[in-house]
Order: C-alpha cells, then structure tokens, then sequence
C-alpha cells in the first residue's frame, strides 16, 4: 500500500498562489475555506527586510491529533496514509480543529457559497443575480461546480460539518496528481509514495535536509519541505563591536 | 404572584434558547461570534460550567450513600435532584454548541474510545440514566447504593475526562495539563456546594425555614467545606498563574499570559476565589444565610467567568495557517446569540428545579437504605 507524501520545493516556490486557486476550483471551496494556504512573514528591520512565504496544506500526519480527537470517526486515516474526513459521521463539534497544530481544518460555519445563492440583481434587466448566472454556465450551486469532487466526497460540504484538504484523493484514485500539484507552474510540489525507495519523493528527501512543521509534536507530517531561496547576497565580514 | 412572575421570566430564557436554536440550524453558526480561530466560545464554556457543578453535586450526593455519612442525608433528594436539573442546563448549552446534533448517533455506530470526546459521551448517557434511577429510588424513600456508587464514579470519570479533553491538545499548552484533571473536579464539587447552598438558601428565605437545627448546622458544614475549597483553589489558580503566566518563558503560554489581564480571570480570582474565601473564613458571615449565600453566588460566578477563561485561552492564539492575516491574538465578544444560550441553560436547570420544589417534596429524607 503506497503511503502519499507531497514534498514542497521553497526554492521553486514563486509564492503565485496558483496551487490555492486551483484548489479552490478542483474542490468547490467556499468563501473563508482554505484547504491549500500559506503562511507569510517578514524578518529584520527596516529597511533590510525580507519577506518569506510557506506554502501550507493539512499535513496528512501519521499520528494525527485530529483523527486520535475525533468522536464518531468522521476525521479518519485512509489506508493510504491520508486523512480523510466523513461528512456524515461529522457531529461539528470541532475537537479536530483544537487538536490540529497546524490550523488546516476548516468549519462551515453557514451554508456554502451564499454569494452565489443570491437571487438579487444589482441592475434590474442589466445584469444578471448570481443564480442565473450560475444557471446560464450550466453550474451546480457556483458556476465553476467541479462534479469529480463528489466521487469520494461531498461535492459542497454541508454547514455545521468540518472540512479540509484530502490530497484530491479523487483524482489520485484515477492515477492523477493532486490539482495543486498540476497546477504549480514552478513544480514546487512533488508528490509520491514514500513506500516506493524510487519515488521522486524520496529522491528528494535522500538529497536535501527537509523539514516539517511542528515536528517536536511528534505527528510525523507527510508534507516535507526542503531547500529555502535567496538570490541575494552580502559582503564578506566579520561583523564589528 | 411571585410565582407566575418566576415562571414567566424562565419562559423568556426557554423561548430565547428556542428561537437561538431555530436560527443557527438555519442560518448558521455565524450568528455565533465565532471564527476559523474561536472555535470554542461562551456556549462551550458554560456547558462545562454546568457539567463540573453537575459532578460536584455528584460528590456532594455520594457523601452519605457511599461514605455512610448519615447527616447527609436530610438533602440527599434536594442534591440528586438539583444534579438533574443542573445536568439538563448542561445538554442544552452542548446541544447549541455543536454544528451536527443529530449526527450524534454515529458515537454509537462509529465509536472512536482514543478520543475523550467520545468517553464523555458515553459517560453522559449513562450518567443521565443512572441519576434518574437514583432519583426515583429516592423518591420511593429508599436509596440505592449500587446506583449512588455508579454515580459517583461517573461524576469523577466525567469531571477528569474533560481535564483529558483539554490536556489531549499537544498544540495548545495553555489548555495542555494534567492540572485540569485535578483541578476540574476539585472545583466542580465547590460548585457543587455553592448551587445547593444557594438554591436551599434562596428557596429557604423566599418560603421561610423548611428544615431542622440538623439542616442549618450541615448548612453551616458545607459553607465551611466551600470555603476551605475556595482557599485551595485559590493556591492551584495561583500556581497556576506563576508557572504558566509569570516564570515560563514558552511562547505556546502566551495566551494565557494574555488571559491574565482579562475579565474573566480577574472576576474568577477576586470575586470566585478571593471574597467566598475571606467571607466563609469569618464565623460570624459563615453562620448567616445571607452569608452563604453571597459566598455561594459569588463562587459560582467565578467559576462560571473561570471557565470562559480557560476556553478562551486555548484559542484566542490562532495556529498555524489561521496566523495568516490575523493578530498574534483574536478577541472576543460574545454576540447576543451565545448569550440566549447561556440564559437558556440556566433557565432549562431552574424551571426543572422549580417544578421539583414544587411537586417532588425535595426536603423529604429518604427513610430506608
């Protein structure tokens, strides 16, 4: 049984923000939901600063504290190593988000994608509300409806359940690659079968030092990042007293 | 008069949980002031609130079932049954808490035990049924010791599961600790001494004297008992404060080290801790009804502020990718919604009690063992 890792390449990384807006698409993500996010900082003082961009995404850990938390089994690990999460079973008590060191559980604190559930026209026979709109594009509940969310999990998420990122678990069980992944133009992403001695993620992890966050929680993260970019550079010195 | 007036004021308080009801399930949690950050709020909080007195009445009960302490007796039916009432309030809150109630069967089809969430449940069930058996025992005048010892058990399984439920989250040490499942139940019994102190006392000035010399002086016990609780909560919220405030350097504490300016930390310290001590200290305040009743009142609203606290500081601090575009700490108000949820548990626990003052002769002792 393969066991899927995604490895994140910061030095490709542009920080485009392709891989969130795929996802979005791909998995019919609501406003405020973000199943791929990044976390952004700045460093020094001005005016030396710098400013630093991690991609990040539910870390589909080994031990994870969402799945040890959950009551009813909703949030659960596939054999395969990623954690998935049943809607049904889902009470939204939201324990997992508690648990979860990472902040990569969402809740649906209402329905979804009110917007698009709005009958009102801004302009009376000028423009269109957005449920025609949605209607005229053919689309279920949004425009950009994507049906091949639904194979192994609702394709809008209800309200008063919790929802995050299943490394498209549906398209993988296609033997495609998580949209995120396809999607990056810089192929920052790498995804693989840490199982497989020859798979790319493995190549990489044997050749860089990566890192995961949040280790010393000892949830064994399958998302691993390595190498870091800089094309700057500083004059050689000792520094002074 | 009175009473019409009494009742009409907790029909307000149910209608408000109702209407509150009606609204989430159709509108949505966000009527709540939650975030992707304030995952747990006022309704959790006081649900626990609720809980922890429910287990310390509990304590409070089994002192003359499973101890032999035969004094106890005289308000065996009145704490039995306000732990009832008390454990109704708490259902209510948790009932308004959580996003999929219905959903509630699956801990039962889909059972996860490596989750404390899922033992409380169990716990709870069995904790409601077994307090009902207990409570009809009574009422035939004879009281049952299996079912006094099963709820005694229950009541510490309950009060230090949820200790587990906060120190399960490596992620956020201000929640993290076994200190919770000490604390959790030593807390809930002196609120549960405070409840039945001051329901008895309350009832007791509004319908005049209903009990012995015997009742005053275990009166007098328990006030004595809540403040020796106060004091040594008082030392554990203390050293709570300086290990985790005050000497820690981890920047995971920073929450509660933000928590310690707060409201709900102060009013649980001075008025919960601080005051109920001082006054149960003095024999002359101890001995009047009055007395024990400010000190009852006040320890319970400090503990009720205390709870809020220890919630707020396990998420005020946002982890993670919710860091993005947020300050390192949220704030929070509650919104008019959380609020009807609270005024609404307490209301469900007071009609049911009321309704038992009323029809269930809870002064009564149980005549046979």
């Amino acid at each position: 049984m393969p066991r899927y890792a995604m490895v994140i390449d910061r030095q490709r990384c542009v920080g485009c923000g392709a891989c969130s807006i795929a996802c979005r698409n791909e998995n019919n993500l609501s406003e405020g939901v973000y199943w791929s996010h990044k976390i952004t900082e700045t460093s020094g003082v001005f005016p030396n600063v710098r400013f630093h961009y991690l991609p990040t995404l539910c870390n589909h850990c080994t031990d994870a504290p969402c799945v040890r938390g959950c009551p009813t089994r909703a949030m659960h690990k596939a054999e395969n190593g990623i954690t998935m999460h049943a809607p049904k079973k889902c009470i939204g008590c939201r324990y997992c988000m508690i648990n979860c060191p990472y902040g990569v559980i969402y809740f649906n604190w209402k329905e979804s994608h009110q917007f698009w559930k709005n009958k009102q026209v801004l302009i009376p026979e000028v423009t269109s509300s957005p449920v025609e709109e949605t209607r005229k594009v053919g689309g279920t509940v949004i425009p950009y409806y994507n049906p091949e969310r639904e194979a192994t999990l609702a394709g809008i998420r209800p309200k008063g359940v919790v929802e995050k990122c299943t490394f498209c678990d549906h398209r993988i069980e296609n033997g495609l690659l998580p949209r995120c992944v396809e999607a990056c133009p810089a192929d920052a992403r790498i995804f693989g079968d840490l199982n497989n001695p020859q798979s790319n993620v493995n190549h990489l992890l044997g050749k860089f030092k990566p890192f995961r966050l949040q280790e010393a929680l000892g949830t064994d993260p399958a998302v691993y990042y390595i190498r870091d970019f800089s094309a700057s550079n500083y004059p050689r010195t000792k520094g002074a007293v | 008069m009175k009473s019409k007036i009494w009742f009409g004021i907790l029909g307000v308080g149910i209608l408000l949980g109702l209407w509150t009801a009606f609204r989430v399930y159709t509108v949505g949690f966000s009527l709540y002031a939650k975030t992707d950050v304030l995952v747990w709020t006022l309704p959790l909080s006081t649900y626990i609130f609720f809980s922890l007195t429910s287990a310390g009445l509990a304590f409070v009960s089994s002192i003359p079932v499973v101890f032999g302490v035969h004094r106890y007796d005289i308000i065996e039916k009145r704490t039995v049954y306000l732990e009832i009432a008390v454990l109704l309030g708490s259902f209510v809150c948790l009932i308004l808490h959580i996003g999929s109630p219905l959903k509630v069967i699956y801990i039962f089809l889909s059972p996860n035990p490596s989750s404390p969430l899922w033992w409380l449940a169990m716990l709870y069930h069995v904790y409601l049924v077994a307090l009902l058996i207990a409570f009809w025992r009574i009422n035939i005048g004879k009281v049952s010791k299996p079912i006094g010892i099963i709820v005694f058990l229950i009541a510490i399984g309950t009060s230090t599961t949820l200790g587990w439920l906060m120190g399960m989250t490596d992620a956020r040490p201000s929640l993290n600790a076994s200190f919770f499942s000490v604390y959790f139940p030593l807390t809930g019994f002196g609120s549960g001494i405070a409840a039945l102190l001051l329901v008895s006392l309350v009832y007791e000035q509004l319908r005049g004297p209903t009990g012995s010399d015997k009742l005053a002086e275990l009166y007098n016990e328990l006030a004595r008992i809540m403040g020796m609780i106060a004091g040594v909560v008082l030392i554990l919220f203390l050293w709570r404060t300086i290990v985790g405030g005050i000497s820690s350097t981890s920047e995971d504490l920073r929450a509660f080290q933000h928590m310690i300016g707060s409201i709900p930390y102060h009013i649980e310290l001075w008025l919960g801790l601080v005051v109920p001590a001082v006054l149960m200290l003095i024999p002359q305040i101890r001995k009047t009804s009055r007395g024990k009743i400010a000190a009852g009142f006040l320890f319970l609203l400090g503990m009720f502020a205390g709870r809020l606290e220890f919630v707020l500081s396990g998420v005020i601090r946002p982890l993670g990718q919710m860091t993005e575009g947020r300050p390192e700490f949220v704030s929070y108000m509650p919104t008019a919604y959380e609020v009807f949820v609270t005024l609404a548990g307490f209301s469900v626990m007071l009609l049911v009690y009321t309704l038992g003052e009323r029809y269930f002769n809870l002064h009564a002792t149980p005549e046979q063992r």
